[in-house]
């Protein structure tokens, strides 16, 4: 095979990277990298999930112990309850989030493709809550639903709804769906502009040519937009699910490490992290447990991610 | 390319900035020692009690590091696992320090160390022992009850006394409702206010230290239906307090107290020296919460708020064992009363304040706060498992009897009484 | 899909790829801007009042515009200090996140080698872990390498995990470019590294960008590592110092609102000046992946 491929993806062929002098320039650009992130990332990650196979007397390391603490977590009461509790609750966000939050981010973006008055303003207005710190996103909302001071329930009282008037964060049937729908205020902005930047890629060809043809503007986004947004769609459910699955500051800065009320907003990062460091005027640590249920966190994020990487790689394969 | 250039530049530059500032102090004659703490609100007086002690030890400099309370476990294990951490460290009590202990990061004290230890209050004391060995690791620092607070005003323009026994203090509240005055301010997000809350109300109806005994000797459970029936009396509080009360957090239910808005507060004795710096015009006192039957004295829980301690690895043991002594002395627990208005676990301080005074004659007659002092030694602890119980319970989807049931069986981990009950 | 990278779009004047809006789409649009805005106005807005104004006068503006709210939190939250702190470790940070993401990208997305496929999926490992998890370990190492309460264990935490997204995005660009960009220059005798930095680099200005703010934002807004790492307070970064406020002030809503302002203002403001060019690079292909 000749480098004669002139495609986007060419790249010099294999035979080259046998010459010594290419390779150490790999190495050399490679290197600062691979080492900073083997260093500070694995390496530490890959520690704290060996914690898990060993005894923990509060802080202090004990003695090897083998599976004995994800036999606990698995069997124990309350452990049980809660590692299922907590896993239940990150896929429940990631439904709402796919849902609620990309659905809108979605159709936001096809009405700004439209290019009405204020596009440009609308796009930069929509973005800035990602800029925010979760700490004044999640500390404001918590000042707003507030039953007593907040200006939601004033608001709802004042137009008539006062049934409405509930506490949103406190009730457990709500707190879960209210905290999802903060995440949702906040994140919105980055799926509608990534959507918007999908939909901008498509070549004016392929759409003149369903105009040409008769197609409505909505035959012209189901059958031309839609599947060439493939590649974001697939980024942003990715994206989402790792934000879902990993979950922690919010919660942690609204609600408070127990993940109340009554562990309705429990999810796993919560798990982890108050098992690992206690919870102050409540609970002790269990680092045996908390390590185990980072180790079956990483499980689970590596193997979806692996799955939908390659995935992704194959698709643009077959896009190419 | 300009682009790339740039970026050269500014690294160096950082690079030189960064180098100007090293890493890490390099004292030299004056020993320093850190004291890490997570009482953020306290700096002020900390700073004032360190300063009189460094005028008395004048080669002693110690700086006082305090962190947010939710992190500061987080912090705390961080260092102490790394082999760093301050001098002088503030301890939780009974469990919360058993999990600092029991490894061997903090330095056992005793009575030739530190022979002031020998005034405290052997009740007290049991808050500052490892439960492994049964030595002494801290200079407890404070005792801290659960009363009612009230607002003197409000009670006074009701006609409203100190109720005397729990119909009383219903019929109070229904009084104050019906005029429009929000009873109680508490709530129920933040789990352990209703801890707090059941520590205030329960005792008086399972019978105080007696069932104390009984549960932590293993002779009876929470399933006990003495202890089941005294968590429902909570649920009679429900229509006094606000109609949302499942979305109060803890700032919001002292705002509500603070601002007036409310009449009544159920929360333990730090919140005196909060209230007065929020409000100076808040004229409130305190009573414990009634008993059924007019006549009983009632209980009210009380427990050992915490310890300092020396960190096992201090390079500066001499000097830390000094300022250890130092707040175990009359004068320090006297300063510490006067500034911060709390219960200082140093016997013979004289309180001013008077309503830390009527706390304190609450006080003779203190059962343990039953979780904390009983139950939190292993994971899952009694608080952990009780705060998301109750609040279930207070939202109406569990039972007190669910409530007891649950907490028997987590304990039933690593409480062997507990097992098959 | 054989298109050249899409520079373009409306960005350059061209038509609205969908046709027709009507009142409906700008009701629409507009109410999710008042949503959006709405509480970042109120936020900005109770920073100007007391504390008693902001529960009894939430929405309106402020009777007397109190500066010394700002002035409170500059001098006694040391925000100056803080500022400065959180610009150096941000800066820093950042740069070398796209020094050392670019150099990787280009290698993984111009040269076929036998590992890259499995170098790539390992950076992309990093998109999915939260560092969180490590603390202890972590903590361990900053010590060993006696790097505990400096500027340093900052950087160098918030480099290593911004290094997955900026190889991911990246990677991405580099391959989108083509395939004999290089071939003149090299037989012209260029050298790899020249041919990085004076070629490549530029033509991948807009993901720079992207890699940028993408970074930038987090590693402002943390407050976990620096709780953490960091004990000294001449040290402490801005969000950090913003949570002390919580044990001191937490019912002096005044303050503590203008501390979250003035605190957010830096980087919504980066963000309002870079977002052009920002949103610009997404068009351009990112969403290839």
């Amino acid at each position: 095979m000749s480098g004669s491929t002139r495609s986007a993806d060419a790249r010099p062929r294999a035979g080259l990277s046998v010459h010594t002098g290419r390779r150490l320039w790999l190495v050399f650009f490679l290197a600062p990298a691979t080492v900073l992130f083997a260093v500070f990332i694995t390496y530490p990650i890959l520690s704290a999930l060996a914690f898990s196979v060993y005894g923990w007397e509060g802080i202090g390391r004990r003695g090897f112990v083998g599976l004995q603490n994800f036999a606990r977590l698995f069997s124990t009461y309350p452990y049980s309850g809660l590692l299922v509790n907590a896993f239940w609750h990150n896929a429940v966000v990631f439904v709402i989030t796919m849902l609620l939050q990309n659905v809108v981010a979605l159709a936001l973006a096809l009405l700004l493709a439209r290019g009405p008055w204020g596009t440009r303003l609308y796009r930069v207005i929509f973005f800035l809550p990602v800029t925010l710190s979760l700490i004044i996103v999640g500390f404001l909302w918590a000042l707003f639903l507030n039953p007593v001071f907040g200006i939601v329930n004033t608001l709802l009282v004042a137009s008539g709804l006062s049934a409405l008037a509930r506490p949103w964060l406190g009730d457990p049937q709500t707190a879960l769906l209210t905290l999802t729908l903060i995440n949702a205020w906040r994140w919105l902005g980055f799926p509608t502009i990534v959507f918007l930047a999908g939909i901008n890629a498509v070549p004016d060809e392929y759409i003149e040519a369903a105009r040409i043809d008769g197609a409505s503007e909505w035959a012209v986004t189901r059958h031309v937009i839609f599947p060439l947004l493939a590649p974001a769609v697939t980024i942003i459910v990715l994206l989402t699910f790792i934000g879902s699955f990993n979950w922690f500051e919010l919660p942690y800065v609204v609600q408070g490490v127990s993940g109340g009320p009554n562990r309705s907003t429990d999810v796993l990062s919560l798990f982890f992290y108050r098992m690992a460091f206690g919870e102050v005027d409540t609970g002790l640590q269990d680092i045996g447990i908390g390590s185990a249920v980072a180790v079956l966190m990483f499980l689970l994020l590596v193997s979806v991610s692996a799955a939908a990487a390659v995935f992704l790689r194959r698709r643009e394969v077959e896009l190419a | 390319m300009a682009v790339s250039r740039r970026w050269l530049v500014g690294l160096i530059a950082l690079l030189l900035v960064l180098s100007l500032y090293p890493a890490g102090a390099s004292g030299q004659g004056a020993v320093k020692l850190t004291f890490w703490s997570w009482r953020v609100e306290d700096k002020w007086a900390y700073d004032r009690m360190i300063r009189v002690f460094q005028q008395r030890n004048p080669g002693i400099a110690v700086e006082f590091v305090p962190f947010r309370a939710t992190e500061y476990n987080t912090i705390l294990s961080s260092a102490l696992t790394a082999g760093k951490g301050p001098d002088i460290i503030h301890l939780r009590a009974y469990g919360g320090l058993e999990t600092f202990t029991a490894p061997g990061f903090i330095a056992p004290l005793d009575f030739e160390t530190v022979p002031e230890l020998k005034t405290f209050s052997r009740t007290i004391l049991e808050g500052a022992k490892g439960r492994k060995d049964g030595k002494i690791y801290g200079v407890p620092f404070a005792s801290q009850t659960i009363v009612i607070y009230y607002n003197k005003k409000i009670f006074a323009q009701h006609s409203l006394t100190v109720p005397k026994t729990w119909d009383e203090f219903l019929a109070l509240m229904k009084t104050l409702k019906d005029k429009g005055v929000l009873p109680l301010a508490n709530g129920g997000k933040d789990g352990w206010t209703l801890e707090v809350l059941s520590g205030a109300i329960a005792p008086n109806f399972y019978g105080g230290t007696a069932f104390f005994d009984a549960v932590t000797r293993g002779q009876t459970s929470f399933k006990d239906p003495t202890y089941t029936s005294a968590l429902a009396r909570l649920l009679e509080l429900r229509p006094y307090m606000h109609a949302n009360f499942m979305g109060v957090d803890y700032a919001t239910m002292q705002q509500l107290f603070i601002s007036e808005q409310a009449a009544m507060f159920i929360g333990g004795s730090w919140e005196i020296g909060f209230f007065r710096a929020q409000n100076r015009n808040l004229d409130f006192d305190v009573f414990a919460a009634p008993p059924l039957k007019a006549g009983q004295t009632p209980w009210v829980s009380s427990f050992n708020d915490g310890n300092y301690g020396i960190n096992a690895k201090t390079p500066s043991m001499e000097a830390a064992l000094k300022f250890i002594r130092f707040t175990a002395t009359r004068e320090f627990g006297q300063m510490f009363t006067d500034m911060l208005a709390q219960n200082s676990a140093v016997p013979g301080v004289v309180i001013k304040d008077p309503v830390l005074k009527r706390v304190q004659e609450l006080n003779r007659k203190a059962t343990p706060y039953i979780m904390l002092v009983g139950f939190r030694w292993q994971a899952p602890t009694g608080s952990t498992l009780l705060q998301s119980a109750l609040q279930a319970m207070m939202a109406g989807t569990k039972t007190p009897e669910q409530v007891g049931d649950e907490v028997t069986r987590g304990l039933s981990v690593w409480v062997d009484s507990f097992r098959g009950r | 899909m054989s298109a050249p990278p899409a520079w373009g779009g409306t960005e350059r004047g061209g038509p609205a790829r969908l046709r027709g809006w009507s009142p409906a789409t700008q009701a629409v649009l507009l109410a999710n801007a008042v949503l959006v805005l709405a509480p970042m106005v109120i936020m900005g807005l109770s920073a100007f009042k007391s504390t008693r104004e902001i529960f009894q006068n939430p929405f309106g503006l402020p009777e007397v515009w109190r500066l010394e709210n700002f002035s409170k939190v500059w001098v006694e939250a040391h925000f100056a200090l803080y500022f400065r702190n959180s610009l150096i470790v941000t800066a820093a940070s950042v740069a070398i996140i796209l020094a050392f993401g670019a150099m990787a990208g280009y290698a993984l997305g111009r040269f076929r080698f036998g590992g890259g496929d499995f170098l790539y999926l390992y950076f992309l490992s990093g998109l999915m872990l939260p560092v969180r998890l490590g603390i202890i370990p972590l903590f361990i190492l900053m010590r060993d390498l006696r790097l505990l309460d400096t500027l340093w264990s900052l950087i160098l935490i918030y480099a290593a995990s911004g290094l997955p997204s900026a190889v991911f995005i990246l990677t991405g660009f580099f391959r989108t470019l083509p395939g004999d960009l290089d071939s003149a220059a090299r037989i012209d005798g260029a050298g790899e590294w020249l041919i990085f930095r004076r070629i490549m680099l530029p033509l991948v200005r807009p993901a720079l960008v992207i890699v940028a703010v993408y970074n930038l934002i987090p590693v402002w807004n943390d407050f976990f590592f620096p709780l953490v790492f960091i004990q000294s307070d001449r040290l402490k970064t801005l969000p950090l110092g913003m949570t002390a406020f919580f044990g001191q002030y937490y019912t002096d809503w005044a303050t503590l609102f203008a501390g979250l302002t003035l605190a957010a203002v830096p980087v919504v403001a980066l963000y309002v000046l870079l977002s052009q060019h920002f949103i610009r690079g997404l068009t351009a292909g990112a969403v290839k992946g």
